[in-house]
């Protein structure tokens, strides 16, 4: 039987019927499409993950880059793969069409990610940092850098990187000290070094165009002396031929996971001839950043969405088919009749509903996000501001509750299996190596956790949290026309009254200048909040389901195994969040370093 | 300018699990995606193909059926057909829908018609042979491969039991189409926001007779249940595959 890797039911479920793009569609940017198009746009993207996807996961992970003779080799089925998205208009889909985009809503970008993510998240990284390299440009970038890269970069012709960490500079990105120094002619020399920068040299593409960090001389310390620039592999000459801008691969990294992408230590300006263009103004270059990571951050949280729903596929596919044990009939075992598929036993099927609810809940998530980013986009001044808060306020969780409950979710997948999980007869335990990078990559748990409760919870008086608070409430009272969701209703509204608590009880710390105290459990109050974020799309997509049943227009076995879903997250999930509570109200501290002495040994 | 017209059905996707209607009448459409027909889709690749080989040529797509049939009109024209036309009719039957295919092709000069092998819903491999004959032009079926020669000509490759046939054929022809002849296309975004600006006509059917009436559908037997033996058991296996008249 062909393996699957996706829901393609599911997806156009949150697509169209819980989180409404037609209302997104009805925006006159979004003029050049309609649902039609947008469903043939699907499809297309499930035929390229079948054809240059799907079929060369595992070989990527056996067959990871090669540094030789200082070229990087990749996978074969990378170059053909760019090639195909490039044509099909994917890499700058989301891109405007007077740049050279298709102006898609991001609702459709997350939605087509999703799919080739989850058919081989090792490839996907390629094209993925060209879009996101792109976006910087056409953001920032001048008339003339927008000429001179994005078409390149759209065709899928030069690659596109983000080029930030540094051996010392990792969260900390201010500590950054590569050098731009300004030339006559406009541009700056570039020299330092560069670590862990996925897809920042290989053989298989005509250039690399590196959106990179910098210091120009002379500049402040900390963020605000951070500039942007581009940095090609190849240059342009004096007669418009390319020549090479001394960027130099000095090493290739060897992963646990993710084996496709090449993540490379790059040298700049080590013959001093590497030539940076300033994108945007001087200084700027970290918040020019900071708006693109936000949809990087996403695009985190959906990649580790992704691999979690290939994992679950995999996991139910074995579940059915496996026959292990009996099962009890009147207090009985009969040891003499077949055994029965292991899908039977409550433990398994606990564990994949486990995987269903974080899949489907985490894209729900990422999806709601996108759909904020599109509304922002496409409205006025207000409601650009009204739909950025809430953005501003979901991506960090989005990121980081499929990143780490994904793990979970793909350990649980792996267990399914049995000693098959751990064997590479079976892809789970190729799932759980790659998805374990989701939680590191992008700003760590911790830091995205410090980002929540630190920042988005109290940016404006705590604006982000009252909106988000209204939004919770239209789902709530959507809920409480059916019988049968009232309960569940109530159970969000008690976690919401949870989380206000926990926010009073930390906040005064924050006033009073204890940082770290109110930070401390910073991760444990994403945990938190992300499973009442999560049981919100829950009630969400039973409120949705609910209406289909009543009216009996669709497949009600999908629907029912939804509702199925929604509640095995408030019966078992939710109720996680009762020992988080107790201990975000406690108020003994033991993770605070002391000035005296060291208890951790 | 070689005039094309593909000839597209409306099928299940092939993943679909085939549900009837409680009566057993017809198939149960809920839930279920449909797509263009595989092999139909080879004709439809290849006279796209014709183009890009330098041929000037005009490529309508055509479907009998009802207003469903659409999203599968407007796909072929996202991968490249020029125009589409609907022939306002349920598709349940080869004749009638052979017929329906012929009375609008008559008199519009067509070079090729295209269409798949069969359909993969009824599997009838009816149509293309009659359109054939109600056109009066020269008919290849099976056909994997497909070459130019000259400009109203072309060289055909069959596939036969046990080897292959090699015919040529002056246009107009009918090319009943399979594996080989080409290859399916993944539409680009450019091409599906194109579609959406393509003419796609709504046809009234000819008067044309249906000349069967479909009664009832039936699913093929079950498989019979999974006896297991134990590995030391050989004699209970044989014994039983000899009962059954299997060996
Ligand atoms: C496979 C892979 C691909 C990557 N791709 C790229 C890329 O394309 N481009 C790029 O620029 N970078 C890339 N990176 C780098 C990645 O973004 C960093 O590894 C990440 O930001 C963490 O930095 P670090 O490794 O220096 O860890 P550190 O910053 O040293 O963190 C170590 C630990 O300390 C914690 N910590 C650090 N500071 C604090 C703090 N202030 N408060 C609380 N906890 C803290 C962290 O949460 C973490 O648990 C990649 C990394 C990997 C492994």
């Amino acid at each position: 039987m062909a393996r699957e890797y996706v829901n393609m039911k599911n997806l156009r479920f949150l697509l169209h019927d819980v989180h409404q793009i037609k209302e997104v569609l009805a925006q006159p940017y979004y003029a050049e499409h309609d649902l039609e198009s947008i469903d043939m746009m699907l499809d297309a993207v499930k035929q390229l993950s079948d054809t240059y996807l799907f079929p060369h996961y595992e070989d990527m992970d056996r067959n990871e880059p090669q540094l030789e003779g200082g070229e990087i080799k990749v996978h074969h089925s990378v170059r053909p793969y760019l090639d195909a998205m490039g044509e099909g208009g994917w890499i700058g889909a989301v891109a405007p069409m007077d740049l050279g985009g298709m102006q898609i809503p991001e609702m459709l970008g997350v939605s087509a990610a999703f799919v080739m993510a989850a058919a081989n998240n090792g490839a996907t990284g390629f094209n993925g940092l060209t879009t996101g390299a792109a976006n910087l440009i056409v953001s920032f970038g001048s008339a003339e850098q927008k000429e001179k890269y994005l078409p390149k970069m759209f065709e899928g012709s030069w690659q596109g990187t983000m080029a930030l960490t540094e051996p010392q500079a990792g969260s900390s990105l201010s500590d950054i000290q590569t050098t731009a120094t300004p030339m006559p002619d406009g541009s700056y020399r570039i020299r330092g070094q560069k670590i862990y920068i996925s897809a920042g040299d290989y053989t298989e593409t005509e250039n690399v165009v590196h959106m990179l960090l910098a210091r120009i001389d002379g500049a402040p310390l900390g963020t605000k002396g951070i500039s942007l620039f581009i940095v090609p592999k190849y240059r342009e000459g004096e007669h418009g031929e390319l020549v090479f801008n001394d960027v130099t691969p000095a090493g290739l990294y060897h992963k646990l996971g993710q084996k496709g992408t090449p993540a490379t230590h790059l040298m700049y300006g080590e013959k001093d001839d590497c030539h940076g263009y300033l994108v945007g103004e001087p200084h700027r270059g970290l918040s020019y950043m900071f708006q693109m990571m936000n949809e990087a951050r996403l695009l985190v949280g959906l990649g580790a969405v992704s691999i979690a729903s290939a994992a679950y596929h995999a996991s139910l596919q074995y579940a059915k088919e496996r026959p292990q044990g009996r099962r009890y009939e009147d207090g009985k075992r009969d040891l003499t009749g077949p055994q029965t598929p292991i899908i039977n036993h409550p433990d398994v099927r606990r564990m994949l509903l486990l995987q269903k609810a974080i899949v489907e809940g985490g894209l729900s998530l990422v999806m709601e996000c996108a759909r904020y980013a599109d509304l922002a986009k496409a409205g006025d001044e207000e409601t650009r501001a009204h739909y950025e808060l809430l953005l501003d306020l979901l991506t960090p969780v989005a990121k980081t509750y499929p990143s780490e409950m994904g793990i979970v979710s793909i350990s649980q997948g792996l267990q399914v299996l049995g000693g098959g999980g751990f064997c590479k007869d079976f892809p789970l335990e190729n799932y759980y190596r790659d998805i374990r990078i989701y939680p590191i990559y992008e700003g760590t748990t911790g830091i995205q956790s410090q980002d929540l409760l630190g920042r988005k919870v109290v940016i404006k008086n705590g604006k982000a949290v009252k909106l988000l608070m209204a939004e919770i409430q239209k789902t709530l009272e959507a809920a409480e026309a059916y019988e049968d969701l009232r309960p569940y209703a109530e159970k969000l509204r008690a976690k919401l009254e949870t989380v206000q608590q926990i926010l009073m009880h930390l906040v005064p710390f924050a006033m009073q200048g204890k940082i770290e105290r109110y930070l401390s459990d910073a991760t444990l109050f994403m945990e938190l909040f992300g499973l009442v974020v999560v049981a919100w799309q829950w009630l969400k997509q039973g409120v949705v389901a609910k209406q289909h049943l009543v009216s009996g227009k669709d497949d009600p076995d999908f629907m029912e195994s939804k509702l199925h879903t929604m509640k095995f997250f408030y019966h078992y999930e939710l109720p996680k969040t009762l020992g988080l509570a107790e201990r975000l109200l406690d108020d003994t501290v033991l993770t605070i370093a002391e000035d005296t002495r060291e208890l951790v040994n | 300018m070689l005039k094309i017209l593909v000839c597209i059905s409306h099928v299940p996707d092939t993943t679909t699990k085939i549900k009837f209607e409680a009566d057993g009448s017809a198939l149960d459409r809920t839930g279920v995606t449909f797509v263009i027909n595989p092999y139909c889709e080879y004709g439809l690749s290849r006279a796209i193909g014709l183009r890009e080989e330098g041929k000037q040529v005009s490529i309508t797509a055509l479907c009998v059926g009802g207003p469903e049939v659409e999203p599968t009109l407007r796909k072929a024209l996202a991968i490249g057909a020029d125009d589409a036309v609907r022939i306002d009719a349920p598709a349940n039957d080869s004749a009638f829908v052979a017929r329906q295919i012929a009375a609008y092709a008559k008199g519009k000069e067509f070079d090729l018609i295209f269409t798949g092998k069969e359909s993969i819903d009824f599997n009838g491999s009816i149509v293309p042979g009659m359109v054939a004959e109600l056109m009066d032009f020269a008919f290849i079926s099976f056909a994997t491969h497909m070459e130019m020669k000259g400009d109203n000509s072309a060289t055909f490759h069959r596939e036969i039991d046990g080897g292959m046939e090699v015919l040529d054929a002056t246009f107009p022809v009918v090319v009943s189409c399979q594996k080989g002849i080409s290859e399916w296309r993944i539409p680009n975004m450019r091409g599906i926001m194109a579609a959406r600006k393509k003419p796609l006509a709504k046809v009234s059917p000819a008067e044309v007779r249906e000349y069967v009436d479909p009664v009832k559908l039936t699913y093929p037997p079950a498989r019979g249940n999974t006896q297991y033996f134990e590995p030391e058991d050989a004699q209970g296996l044989v014994g039983t595959l000899i009962d059954k008249g299997l060996i």
